[in-house]
This record gives C-alpha cells, structure tokens and sequence, in this order.
C-alpha cells in the first residue's frame, strides 16, 4: 500500500491484557495464515522472533500500557507507524484492569502483594489518552470478522473506514433473542456500540458494553431502565458502567441537547 | 559470561532470561517478567459474586475457559450445590475444547519450530505447509468445541453460578460430534509427528502435581496427587506457600518448600492408567517411561493429551446429545467460603473465594505458571548438566534456554494477573 512492488508492513503488538484479541485474530485460522503470505510481518512475537523494523504500515495495538517500559515502547510503535490501530476493551477503554481507578488502587495493590515496592501502579488509560490512534476496534475480545474486514479495507484503500455508530439494540433482534430489558434484566445494549453481532444476548448474558459507548447517547434513559424495569439500585448501575473501564467514556458520550 | 534473553517469542505474555554463568555454571537463572499488574484479585473484591469468572476469564485469552469454570467451581464450593449432571458434561466439554486449542496452538506454533531451528513459524509454514493445515484444522475443531457450547471462543458466556445458561441444540452437537470423529485419524497423525522428533536429554528429579480420580483422567474434578500422596484441593492448598521473588509482579509457589512441576507431564506422569485407548497407544510407542523427569517431554505430553480429549469429547457428546435440559440448579444462600481446582492446559489452576450476601470480600488465584515458574528456574539452574551443553557455543546455549522455556508453555499473563 506504500511504496509499490511491496508488500505492506504489519505489526501485531501486545501491551497488559489477556492477548485474547491476538488469540481472536489467530482464530482466524486458514484465513489469517493467507493473509500473512500477502503482508510482510513487522512485529508478531507470538509466531517469530525477528529484529524491528525501521517502519510500519498499520499497527495493531491490544491491552494497556502499564509498566515504564510498555509506555516508551507504545510511544516508539507511534512514531514508526501510518496506521495506528488499538483493538479490544483494554486498548480503547483501559479494560478490566481501569475498575481499580473507581476505588482506592492503593489498598488494592496492597491487598494483593505483601512487597509493593517496585511494582508499576499507575492510573490504567486506553491508548488514545497516551498516543494518537487512527482507528479503534473495541471488544472484549474484538470480534474477529469486524477484525478482518477492517484490516483489509484499510490495506485496500489505504485509509481507515469508519465503524457506524449504532447500538447493539440493533443487531441483537436479527439473532431472534427477545429484549433482555422488557424482560426486567439488566442490559447495556441501548448504549453499547454495535459490531460484535451481540453474541452476548444470544448466549441468555447480558450485553455489558465491552465495546463501551456508540455516540450521543441517553445515559439518563438508560438508567432509568435499569432502575425502574430491572430494579436495580444507583450502586449496581454504577458498577455495571464501570466494566471495562468504560465510566469515563459515557460522559463524553452523552447527547448535548 | 553473561546469558542474556530479551522478549522471549512464542510465548504467552511478555518476558526475558538472565543468568550469569560463571564456569559454565548456570547460577542465578532467572526468568524476568515484563507485564505489568493488573491485580485481579483486589478488583473482584467488593462486587458480585458471578464476577469472579467473569472478571477472571479476563486473566488469560488462550485459557478463558478454565478461569471462568474455576471460578464457577469455587463459587459453587462456597454456596455447597453440585451443578446438574447434564450441565457438568457441557462444561467437561468445554475443557477438552480448551485444551485442544491451547495445547494444538503451543505444540505447533510455539515448540515445533525450535526442533528445526526456525526463527519464524512463516518458514515452519512454508516447510511444512500439509501439517500447517492439519494443525490449524485440528486447533479449529477445539474452537468450534467453545464456541457452540460456551457461546464464543474467548471468554465463554454460557456458564452461570449452578450449571449453564443454555443448551446448543442437539444439531450443533451431533455435527460437532461427526467433526470429531472425522479428525481424530488427522490428530493421531500429527502427535505421532511429534513422537518423531529428538528431545533434548536432560533430567531433574521434581514432584509432579495433578488433579486425579478414580473414573477419569482427571481435567475438570478430582483431588490433587502429587509425589503419590492424595490431598483433597483445600489440603493441598494448606501445604502450598506463594512468594514473591526479585521481579515482584509474578508470584512463585512451593509445596512444602519444594519446588513441583505440574501441567501435561505431571497429568501423564499421575494418571496415565486413565488415558483413552488411542493417546494410550501412543504413550506406550513413545520413550516417556513413568515417571519422566525430563522436562522437554512436556511437548509430547500435550501431544498424547491432543488424542486423548478428542476421544473424551466423543465420548462426551454422545453423552450430552442423550442427557436432558436440566442444566441449571440455584443455590439456596449466597454466602460461604469455596475452593475451585481445574487442569488447565498449563496445569492446576486454583480459584479461593469468601463471599458474603453474594458480594465477594476475598479472592485468591493460584495459576499453573505461577506454580512452574520456581520449577522452571530450578531445571535452568540445573541445565548446565545437560549432555555436553558445555560444548555448546553461546547462540546454541540461548537456543536451548528458549526451548526449554517454551517446553514449560508458561502462561505470563496468567502469571501476573
């Protein structure tokens, strides 16, 4: 997509996560192993071990950034890259491991290792709050076919597409499941950015908003719902809209009247 | 001399390898992590009790499954119910699922390239491009195993505290079930691959730890054996002291100051009497003589392992397309005090829970590599012992540490968590 005649360079880079998003794209099987034949690999410890390379065409970024050591490296994959791509609930939101920010991360850390010193306890930020990114694909894990699509069209047309801002209200009825929320049980699917195919609704689970919020949201409306149709109290919600790191992002999110 | 390796590849997480070797004397090995702490079992305290696995499945993307069924169990354990007999074969399902994808993933893409010296898998692919593609069809059939029964591959959403959300319709099994059967000759092909290749020869003496039980090679339940002595899970753990070494973030753990190994060989080493017919055959054609000390046998290990869950998840699905809906039983108070303990493809993993009101006020978690990672040190300090590795030039010797590293399949992610 660069210069012609060659291949175009991938970098496949994991920062603090479970790498379930590296897993999910090698859950593309036969697919995947096809596409590496059409790229050159710039970075992709999980199946090589090479020496870096001076420049990459698009980089993929799962997981956060918490140690000294993974905030250099992310900043240097910046300066190296067209394309910056964060993918999963821990690079767009800060993930699972952001909820210690809502509480005292001190006594957390405290609580789980007797010799404290010397370990990195920073506030946990997505990506975009560290460098700039050119395109997130949230999830937790992303779902790979959103995945593969994206990466394609970006090498094709040498720009990152756009992922509509819908809800996964929308998508949940095409898989025939029946409205969590009128049922009276809790689900974020009326705020919640669609993509994933609500696999959640489909499995009888709850939609917990792993790719955190799609644009111009009600957050009142919704936790209305949650308060009156699920009777679930402000504390609960709270908690809910904390999953994933995803409470700081609401607020930006919510429609200005 | 110093021995020095940076960002170890073909691992799961991130770490490097120092030691300093003075007289060809491997003291001081060390394996450094690099993940940062994300401190798992402080965020779980103070939420819902469901949380747990929910959260913890987080830990680790190649092995969601057994946090999340570990943490179901010990919530299980806390609240006394036994889930459903139907709901149990789904989960039992899942684990072979889990191990297939995970064992198939680090046999092929993560060891085999260092028996040949391959710096990438793309040149592994490429020499072997038939078995690339048998492996990936194999490690396919573990995720479709997950993926129709727990609702998707990583992080799984259909297990709830007392059994399981949902059941897949009988269809999706039965084609699963030919699935199966139509690989498993593909699956025995591939492992006697492995049977094939030339493991390093080295040696040292440890205990091996593993779930066990009287009907089954034991994955999903069962006590722990270890040094052929039966603990119940909450015994063992009382014998089990984690502590926190020179990198801080990634606890160790000995059992009564020694240090053990568990996972694949340990499993064999324990309970092969238990192994289905055909990854028995295997063993007995094999050069693992019980009980094997040499740790590079671990990739056969998994090998043996890959056969025997795809004959178990045969066994399994004739079972569950038989059994009835019941899958779901609700516990009558949500307070108590419970242990989890599953084979993980890595090993035993440990899941401690205390909950009050269904609100969880203390969690500890006790992965595989956390309890490998002190045996692992000890076999590199021990390693200069190996057939004539002072003989070795540098390069081989690092080679050698890394293929050692990768035989272990350590889990960093899970290790730090």
């Amino acid at each position: 997509m660069s210069k012609k005649n060659k291949k175009p360079v991938i970098a496949i880079q994991s920062l603090t996560c479970c790498e379930g998003c590296q897993v999910s794209i090698f859950d593309l099987g036969e697919r995947f192993l096809e596409f590496l034949t059409k790229v050159d690999i710039g970075d992709f410890r999980l199946i090589e071990s090479l020496p870096d390379v001076e420049e990459y065409d698009i980089a993929i970024i799962e997981g956060t950034a918490i140690t000294k050591e993974q905030k250099k490296r992310l900043k240097e994959t910046r300066k190296k890259s067209k394309f910056l791509i964060a993918i999963g609930a821990c690079a767009c939101l800060g993930g699972v491991q952001e909820l210690k920010n809502y509480r005292n991360k001190k006594e957390i850390i405290r609580g789980v290792y007797p010799n404290i010193r010397g370990i990195d306890n920073p506030d946990i930020k997505s990506v975009k709050e560290m460098v700039k990114v050119d395109l997130e694909i949230p999830g937790c894990p992303i779902n790979k076919e959103e995945f593969f699509r994206i990466i394609n069209e970006t090498l094709d047309k040498n720009q990152v597409p756009k992922i509509p801002q819908k809800p996964v209200c929308e998508e949940c009825p095409r898989k025939n499941n029946n409205c969590l929320l009128l049922l009276g049980k809790p689900c974020l699917g009326p705020i919640s950015l669609a993509g994933c195919g609500a696999p959640c609704p489909s499995n009888e689970f709850f939609c917990d908003g792993c790719r955190g919020p799609r644009e111009n949201i009600n957050l009142d409306a919704m936790k209305r719902a949650l308060k009156i149709k699920c009777r679930m109290e402000d504390k609960e919600i709270e908690m809910l809209l904390e999953r994933f790191g995803k409470r700081n992002e609401m607020y930006k999110k919510i429609k200005r009247k | 001399m110093k021995i020095r390796i940076d960002h170890i590849a073909k691992i799961e997480g991130h770490a490097s390898f120092t030691a300093d070797i003075a007289k060809g004397d491997m003291k001081s090995a060390r394996i450094k992590i690099e993940e940062g702490a994300r401190l798992f079992e402080g965020i779980m305290q103070n939420r819902k009790d469901e949380e747990i696995p929910e959260l913890g499945s987080r830990i680790c993307g190649v092995c969601p499954v057994v946090h999340s069924l570990t943490g179901f169990k010990s919530i299980e354990s806390a609240y006394n119910i036994s889930v459903p007999e139907p709901a149990k074969t789904l989960r039992k399902l899942m684990m072979m699922g889990q191990l297939i994808n995970s064992h198939s993933l680090h046999l092929f893409f993560f060891s085999l390239s260092d028996f040949f010296g391959f710096k990438s898998d793309l040149e592994l692919i490429n020499e072997y491009p038939k078995k690339t593609n048998d492996a990936v069809k194999i490690r396919d059939v573990g995720n479709r195993i997950v993926e129709i029964i727990g609702g998707r591959t990583v992080h799984p959403l259909t297990p709830a505290i007392g059994g399981m959300r949902k059941k897949p319709e009988k269809q999706k099994l039965e084609k699963l079930l030919k699935d199966c059967k139509n690989t498993l000759p593909k699956v025995i092909k591939l492992s006697e691959f492995f049977n094939q290749l030339k493991y390093p020869e080295f040696t040292r003496k440890t205990m091996h730890a593993s779930l066990t039980s009287q009907d089954e090679y034991a994955i999903y339940e069962g006590n722990i054996k270890i040094d052929n002595k039966t603990f119940k899970p909450e015994e063992f753990i009382t014998h089990v002291k984690e502590f926190q070494s020179y990198d801080k973030v990634a606890k160790r753990t000995k059992f009564n100051e020694e240090t053990y190994l568990t996972g694949a060989l340990s499993r064999i080493n324990n309970n092969k009497e238990k192994l289905n017919k055909e990854a028995k055959k295997l063993l007995s054609k094999s050069n693992i003589e019980t009980p094997c000390h040499n740790p590079f046998y671990n990739i056969l290990a998994q090998a043996i392992e890959l056969i025997h869950c795809f004959e178990e998840s045969i066994k399994l699905l004739e079972k569950a397309i038989k059994e009835e809906e019941n899958i779901r039983r609700e516990p009558m108070g949500r307070t108590g005090k419970g242990i989890g303990a599953i084979e993980a493809p890595r090993g035993t993993l440990f899941y401690e829970c205390s909950i009050e009101d269904g609100i969880t006020k203390k969690v500890n978690i006790i992965t595989p590599t956390a309890q490998n990672m002190a045996n692992l040190e000890g076999d590199l300090e021990d390693f200069e012992e190996m057939h004539n590795f002072d003989k070795l030039s540098k390069k081989e010797r690092q080679d050698k540490i890394k293929m050692l590293i990768r035989a272990y399949d350590p889990c960093v992610t899970c290790s730090v968590h």
